[in-house]
């Protein structure tokens, strides 16, 4: 625990802790998550829904400039995911709702790069092939299995008797 | 913050709209089929759906106007209790009958005429909902009107019939306490509704905006449903948090901020299903400038949304 109490302890911690700031404190960066939450899984949704064959008058290739979007919702859920971890690292750390969040997301990740690949690619207006559509299922299972750990998480902590 | 009684002041002006409201546009909607004109069922739709907007702010300050008579000499807290659970009866079928009109002028885009199934959906919970908001209101009137008063037969029987006791604020706060699980459900799936409704608002307008110029609006148009689901699941889950500990939320800022954005958000989402200049863009178009304002308008209110739902407890008196 040492490591995760050096941590929650850095004065970077403590002033978002303890900061009633709603620009820079607790409240602030919940409300960051949960934008870059939207973006991401919200993206995530609309681009599986495509290539499940829902609105498919619209060319997959202009889905391309959608990624721009979702890769500032990861960066804005990575940066704020991390601040509020660090607020309670001792607490965060003991339950495992964290790591199925965490395993979730890297899966999830890894398909959504295999999926922009495809996109990418010049067959991407063309026929979808049914790996890429089975992918879109497990994308969509997995973004909400990641919502689901992730709400979780602040219940656990909770009943762990951390402070939230 | 809105004080109380302003309130008080609005529930008492807004308690009207729901039950003459819904009769004009379920009238327009009955002369709009004697006339078979489809422009006139749009029209009916089209206030069917901004009722059921309105009937949620009618909802929520009924709590305002609740506590404010509450240990008031002459009135009944049955009353205003049986008033309770019959407007949330009355609330639930108006939202059903929102969603339906708005599917009717969503899918009034696609065909030239209302299908059938649609049309018959939105007269029975047309119907339905009239029959009930009329109810809930005479309960309503008779709080501070005894001269109205029903006999206890007729109370009894409204009680049965349009207000069960499982929709009463006590009953469902018990719920959520007894079971710790159903506030965790809910909020999860508030979070994905959240998300869809969210990644729909952001590529639709996203386009409208002049991001994937290659795209016609015709597929955009398809994932609007998906967004409504989205909401809808929002909505039930949303007010279910609402009823459940309702006088934490009536006196709070963030409260009040996040009920405008999301009828200010519903105001655009009717323009932009409504006007034909939206959805006949084609690939390469542009859309024009009053509709780049909305689309940009839409963005940020649901971005206020979250802004406003993630503060409820850190912005205001409640909590």
């Amino acid at each position: 625990m040492g490591v995760l109490e050096w941590i929650q302890n850095l004065p970077l911690s403590t002033s978002i802790a303890e900061s009633d700031s709603l620009w820079w404190g607790y409240a602030w960066w919940l409300f960051v998550h949960a934008l870059g939450m939207g973006l991401t899984a919200g993206i995530g949704f609309i681009l599986c829904l495509r290539l499940l064959g829902v609105g498919r008058q619209i060319p997959l290739s202009s889905f391309r400039v959608l990624f721009r979007l979702f890769w500032i919702g990861f960066y804005l859920n990575l940066l704020s995911g991390t601040l509020l971890f660090m607020t309670d690292a001792t607490g965060i750390a003991r339950v495992w709702e964290l790591y199925a969040k965490l395993a979730c997301l890297g899966v999830v990740l890894a398909l959504m790069v295999r999926l922009r690949q495809f996109v990418d690619s010049d067959q991407s207006d063309g026929v979808i092939p049914p790996r890429i559509t089975n992918m879109a299922y497990a994308c969509i299972v997995l973004w909400l299995a990641v919502i689901t750990s992730g709400r979780l998480i602040a219940y656990a902590v909770e009943a762990n008797g951390a402070k939230l | 913050m809105v004080p109380s009684s302003d309130l008080v002041h609005l529930h008492l002006l807004l308690n009207h709209f729901p039950t003459v409201g819904m009769i004009v546009g379920f009238g327009v909607f009955l002369l709009a089929l004697v006339k078979k004109s489809e422009d006139l069922k749009r029209g009916g739709l089209a206030v069917m759906f901004v009722i059921a907007l309105l009937s949620l702010p009618t909802y929520m300050t009924g709590y305002s106007a609740q506590k404010a008579v509450r240990g008031m000499a002459g009135v009944s807290q049955g009353v205003v209790n049986l008033h309770q659970r019959s407007a949330l009866m009355a609330l639930i079928f108006m939202e059903a009958t929102g969603v339906a009109a708005w599917y009717g002028l969503w899918h009034s885009r696609r065909r030239s005429a209302l299908g059938t199934r649609n049309t018959a959906v939105v007269l029975l919970l047309g119907a339905l909902t009239i029959g009930l908001m009329s109810s809930a209101a005479n309960v309503g009137g008779e709080i501070r009107h005894p001269e109205i008063l029903s006999s206890p037969e007729t109370v009894a029987a409204t009680e049965g019939l349009f207000a069960p006791r499982w929709l009463g604020s006590d009953f469902i706060t018990t719920y959520q306490y007894s079971h710790p699980w159903a506030w965790k459900t809910l909020e999860t799936i508030h979070f994905m509704g959240l998300c869809l409704l969210f990644g729909v608002v952001l590529v639709g307008n996203m386009r409208l905006l002049g991001w994937m110029r290659n795209a016609s609006l015709e597929g955009f148009h398809r994932l609007l449903p998906w967004g409504v689901w989205g909401f809808v699941a929002n909505s039930v889950t949303g007010m279910l948090f609402f009823i459940g500990q309702a006088f934490q939320y009536i006196d709070n800022a963030a409260f009040h901020w996040k009920i405008l954005c999301i009828l200010l958000a519903g105001a655009d989402v009717l323009y932009l299903t409504w006007h034909d200049e939206v959805w006949d863009l084609g690939p390469g178009d542009s859309a024009p400038a009053m509709v780049k304002v909305l689309a940009a308008s839409q963005i940020v209110l649901w971005i206020g949304v979250i802004y406003f739902g993630r503060m409820l407890p850190y912005l205001g008196n409640a909590f």
